[in-house]
């Protein structure tokens, strides 16, 4: 009832009482003397407030004490806050400009709790602004819009200041950014637009002007050193006073007026840039120039290209030394050039070694320059030294390692570390199928030859190939090895055989390894005329071997055999180790003392080449068991032969090597052989799930498919599709002779 | 005859001359192909319910004329006395077309079926009529479409029987007359760079895309793919033709 009773107050009266209050908060803020308010004071104003919107129209004021809250901003930013901030220029009006700001907002928080009652109804009821945001968009509009320009200019070249190594006033910058950001009132378009624009152009044009210069003054490595200073200390300018939102966008333009712009002429200088670098091993540099150009966009292309030109460029010299070491030699023996192929690959090896841990120190592991390494390799693994494939070479290197009295002395680590390496240049290597082949050849000989070092070698780089290229590629090799310890099972089982039959023995010691004939390579087989003696050896085994097995044919390789023969000479009896090829023809001895060319070519059956091949190793300089007529160096077709009864030795044991024939050229054939049935399959393959095919994405498919074996050559591919044509597989389209139809 | 046009009554009269129908079938012909010569012979000869008609009695003994005393076809012989009788030389180029349209099966030869048959599908069936239209067998060479497949049959009619592919000899001398009449300035460099490169048969493959690259790549090369599907051998002859300046180099090298 009272509250009804309660008197009205009018618009006048009220705010002439509101007024004081106002008055007292602003002295506080002018910092002139006045007394605190009390909470007695609050409440009244309050109350004032409340009770002026509570009355009966037509004395309810709201509407009009909301315009009076407006104005009281007006008016004293107009009287005292513009002026003040008028008379003071830069460093200083930006602290004046902190300290208005400070009161302004405790200004706004005084005022808005005494109308805080406008806030609860009036406001809320006619969706109007809050007071608190009605205080703070009066400075906005009164003192942030007139001033900002005046302020930003203020800022930046104080920044600039700063970059100039000056000492500034952070906190200040701080705190004026900070109205940059807090005037947006939740939004950053303030800071952004008036500000964060301004300072990025004023940013780039700075360095800008310093790159211009450094790139001159500067070497490659000085200049990136200054790069990472700067952006190190931008980014911490960032850390330190500007908004976190800046980071990226200032970074983006210092890398651009730094690195981007300049990257060309950076990268390429002549005596300091990135060839030269790589050229003297500055890790280091090389480090920091990854760091920096990683982040500028396609940044690194251009240094994983000089990366790949540099290391194809120390790879091709390699080849050209191993070339030119290879020619001088050629004149010296044949085992001082193999010696030079096994230096190449092991400098290939650590040329690798050396720019791998580039790939994964300098450059981080990234991608690119992991590809640029792998195709600078494929560019000179692929060339070849002096007639040899570096398939080839590479498997010569392994037979060195892993035979018995190599030239490698290695503990076994290191022949497991150097084995892995081996693997690993193999990945850079196209013709895969043809490193399989000499490799293979070479472990036969390993194995059938009692050359292998160690067992576990053997099949740890089987295990090591296998990972690196699929099973399909060392199902072969792996066989060869298994049959190896089968056959010399069967050995045991034989003379076990032959102990329990003792009629059945030949007389002489005999030991056959069998071998499955499609894990081997190929050899001429039943082409020796055998010695009656050793012919009794060969049924005795056949009877032996059909007791254990039926459906299987044994087929007889005479050229990869061995033999112990005793020989009685005048001076001594000795032991002879040769071939099964050199045994037979010195057999032949026993019943003639002289024997014609001729004769000893029609009684062994032997081709000329094979003939020539053994007398030379038995009437040679050495070991001279034959005397030869006339007594020259090469062997003719009219020469005649004797037994030389005076031959001796100091040794009681010999051999007397014949020299392999070379199989280069039969590996190669065969490899081609291969190739060619390769492509047949894949092209049909394709064509038989894709039915009709343009001759391009026939192409393509078909070296997709062949690529971990080998890289076929595109003429290839084309006589293989014509061939299949031909053979009527495909038919060309009769309106596009560009497409294949596959004919099923 | 009064109510065409003198354009019109000249087709009508090549018409005859070539053919040898009646008025009343060059007329219908002509009409059916919307008087287009060329199309109406073409209609003429593809159906045979307008083809004048032929006596195969007159085929017969036509036949029987030139027919190997001890075997029922014509053999060498025969086709010297065919030759003479039309006044044409056994090596003229006009011989292939006959053989064409007989759809004779290999070079030399005629077997009964194919001479009564091919002369009656052509509509021949009197030595005067078959040597008046030696002339317009010559002319079907100069029509691309005929010449192609005249070149395509010109491969299995040339080879041996029971070979897939052509000898080298063979396969010359055949694009050495088939490339006079169809000129292709390449054609002795083509036959040199095979004698002194290649030496071993020709596939039908290679036979038939060298017509094809005679046709569409110009004689400078300017329109001449690497990668395109062309026969390897048709690869090496530009490379060849490179290789020994015939063509000059430049423009090549910048395709590669």
């Amino acid at each position: 009832m009272t509250m009804n009773e309660r008197k009205t107050i009018d618009l006048e009266q009220g705010w002439e009482f509101m007024q004081k209050g106002i008055t007292k908060v602003k002295n506080i803020l002018e910092g002139l003397p006045e007394q605190q308010f009390s909470s007695e004071d609050r409440i009244m104003l309050y109350t004032t407030i409340y009770n002026m919107c509570t009355q009966k129209p037509p004395h309810d004021y709201s509407q009009q004490l909301y315009e009076k809250y407006r104005e009281s901003f007006d008016e004293y930013i107009t009287s005292t806050v513009l002026p003040s901030l008028g008379e003071k220029h830069d460093e200083f009006m930006l602290r004046e400009l902190v300290k208005r700001w400070a009161n302004h907002k405790l200004m706004v928080r005084w005022l808005s709790r005494f109308f805080y009652y406008l806030d609860r109804y009036f406001i809320a009821r006619r969706s109007l602004p809050p007071l608190n945001e009605v205080g703070l968009t009066r400075f906005r509009e009164l003192v942030y819009q007139n001033l900002n320009g005046k302020v930003r200019d203020a800022v930046i070249s104080l920044i600039d200041q700063e970059r100039e190594g000056e000492q500034i006033d952070r906190s200040l910058l701080k705190n004026v950014l900070d109205i940059f950001v807090e005037i947006g009132m939740g939004q950053m378009y303030c800071y952004e637009g008036d500000f964060e624009a301004t300072m990025l152009k004023d940013t780039a044009a700075y360095y800008s002007r310093k790159a211009t210069s450094w790139i001159l003054q500067d070497s490659c490595p000085d200049y990136m050193l200054k790069a990472e200073d700067c952006l190190k200390r931008e980014k911490d300018r960032v850390s330190y006073y500007l908004h976190s939102s800046s980071e990226p966008k200032l970074l983006e333009k210092v890398q651009h007026e730094l690195l981007s712009v300049y990257a060309t002429q950076l990268l390429e200088k002549e005596h300091s840039g990135c060839h030269a670098l790589l050229r003297d091993d500055k890790v280091e540099d090389l480090s920091r120039m990854f760091r920096l150009f990683s982040k500028i966009p396609r940044g690194l292309d251009p240094i994983s290209s000089i990366f790949k030109q540099h290391v194809t460029a120390e790879g091709t010299a390699l080849v050209k030394q191993a070339e030119d070491a290879a020619s001088n030699k050629k004149a010296d023996k044949r085992d001082v050039l193999g010696m030079q192929e096994q230096v190449f690959v092991r400098k290939v090896i650590e040329l690798h070694d050396k720019y791998l841990a580039y790939v994964n120190d300098c450059f981080q592991n990234h991608s690119l320059f992991h590809k640029a390494l792998k195709e600078a390799f494929e560019v000179f693994c692929n060339k070849g030294v002096a007639g040899s494939s570096t398939a080839e070479l590479l498997a010569t290197f392994c037979d060195n390692i892993l035979k018995k009295g190599g030239s490698e002395k290695l503990s076994d680590e290191a022949i497991e570390e150097t084995l892995e390496k081996v693997v690993k240049l193999l990945a850079y290597i196209s013709d895969k199928d043809l490193f399989a082949e000499f490799y293979r050849k070479k472990l036969a000989r390993r194995l059938l030859f009692d050359k292998s070092a160690n067992d576990d070698h053997e099949r740890s780089i089987l295990t090591k190939l296998k990972q690196q290229c699929g099973g399909q590629f060392t199902s072969k090799m792996e066989g060869m090895v298994t049959d190896l310890t089968l056959a010399r099972e069967n050995q045991t089982s034989f003379e076990e055989y032959l102990s329990n039959n003792p009629n059945a023995n030949p007389g002489i010691d005999l030991s056959v390894t069998v071998l499955t004939t499609g894990f081997w390579p190929s050899y001429k087989s039943f082409d020796l005329n055998l010695p009656a003696e050793m012919v009794k050896c060969v049924e005795v085994f056949r009877d032996f071997y059909e007791t254990k097995t039926k459906h299987r044919k044994l087929t007889w390789i005479y050229s990869l055999g061995t033999c112990n023969l005793i020989g009685k000479f005048e001076p001594k009896t000795m032991e002879l180790i040769v071939t099964t090829y050199q045994a037979s023809a010195l057999l032949l001895f026993n019943s003639s003392d002289r024997l014609s060319y001729s004769e000893i070519m029609t009684q062994l059956n032997l081709s000329d080449d094979d003939v020539v091949r053994l007398l030379h190793s038995l009437s040679g300089l050495k070991y001279k068991i034959l005397n030869k007529e006339p007594n020259t160096k090469t062997i003719a077709p009219t020469d005649y032969f004797e037994f030389n009864s005076k031959f001796t030795n100091k040794m009681r044991r010999i051999k007397i090597p014949l020299p392999p024939v070379d199989e280069k050229k039969k590996v190669i054939e065969d490899v081609d052989k291969d190739r060619r049935y390769a492509i047949d399959a894949s092209i049909v393959r394709t064509m038989k799930s894709r039915k009709v095919l343009g001759h391009q994405q026939l192409v393509l498919e078909c070296v997709e498919q062949l690529g971990r074996k080998f890289k076929p050559d595109f003429k290839a591919i084309k006589k293989r599709i014509e061939d299949l044509i031909t053979r009527d597989y495909l038919e060309r389209d009769k309106d596009n002779p560009n497409i294949f139809r596959y004919l099923a | 005859m009064h109510k065409l046009g003198r354009g019109h009554r000249d087709k009508i009269q090549q018409f005859i001359t070539i053919t040898g129908a009646s008025e009343k079938v060059a007329l219908q012909a002509l009409k059916a192909s919307d008087w287009h010569l060329e199309g109406a012979l073409d209609v003429f000869y593809s159906q045979p319910q307008i083809r004048s008609f032929t006596d195969t009695r007159h085929l017969e003994e036509l036949y029987n004329r030139y027919k190997d005393p001890y075997s029922d076809m014509i053999l060498a012989d025969g086709i010297t006395l065919l030759c003479n009788d039309l006044q044409v030389d056994p090596q003229d180029i006009v011989m292939l077309v006959v053989s064409w349209h007989m759809k004779a099966a290999t070079m030399c030869e005629f077997s009964k079926q194919e001479f009564i048959g091919g002369l009656q599908a052509v509509g021949i069936d009197s030595l005067e009529k078959f040597r008046e239209r030696i002339t317009f067998m010559r002319s079907e060479l100069k029509d691309e479409h005929k010449f192609r497949e005249i070149y395509n049959f010109a491969f299995g009619w040339a080879k041996e029987k029971g070979q897939k592919s052509l000898a080298l000899d063979t396969a010359i001398g055949m694009w050495q007359l088939l490339f006079a009449e169809k000129h292709w300035p390449l054609v002795d460099h083509w036959c040199q760079f095979l004698q002194a490169r290649h030496n071993k048969a020709i596939s039908r493959d290679t036979w038939s895309q060298l017509l094809e690259f005679a046709r569409t790549i110009d004689p400078a090369l300017s329109n001449y793919d690497a990668e395109g599907a062309w026969p390897y051998l048709i690869d090496e002859f530009v490379e060849y033709l490179y290789e020994n300046g015939i063509i000059q180099k430049d423009d090549y090298s910048q395709k590669q």
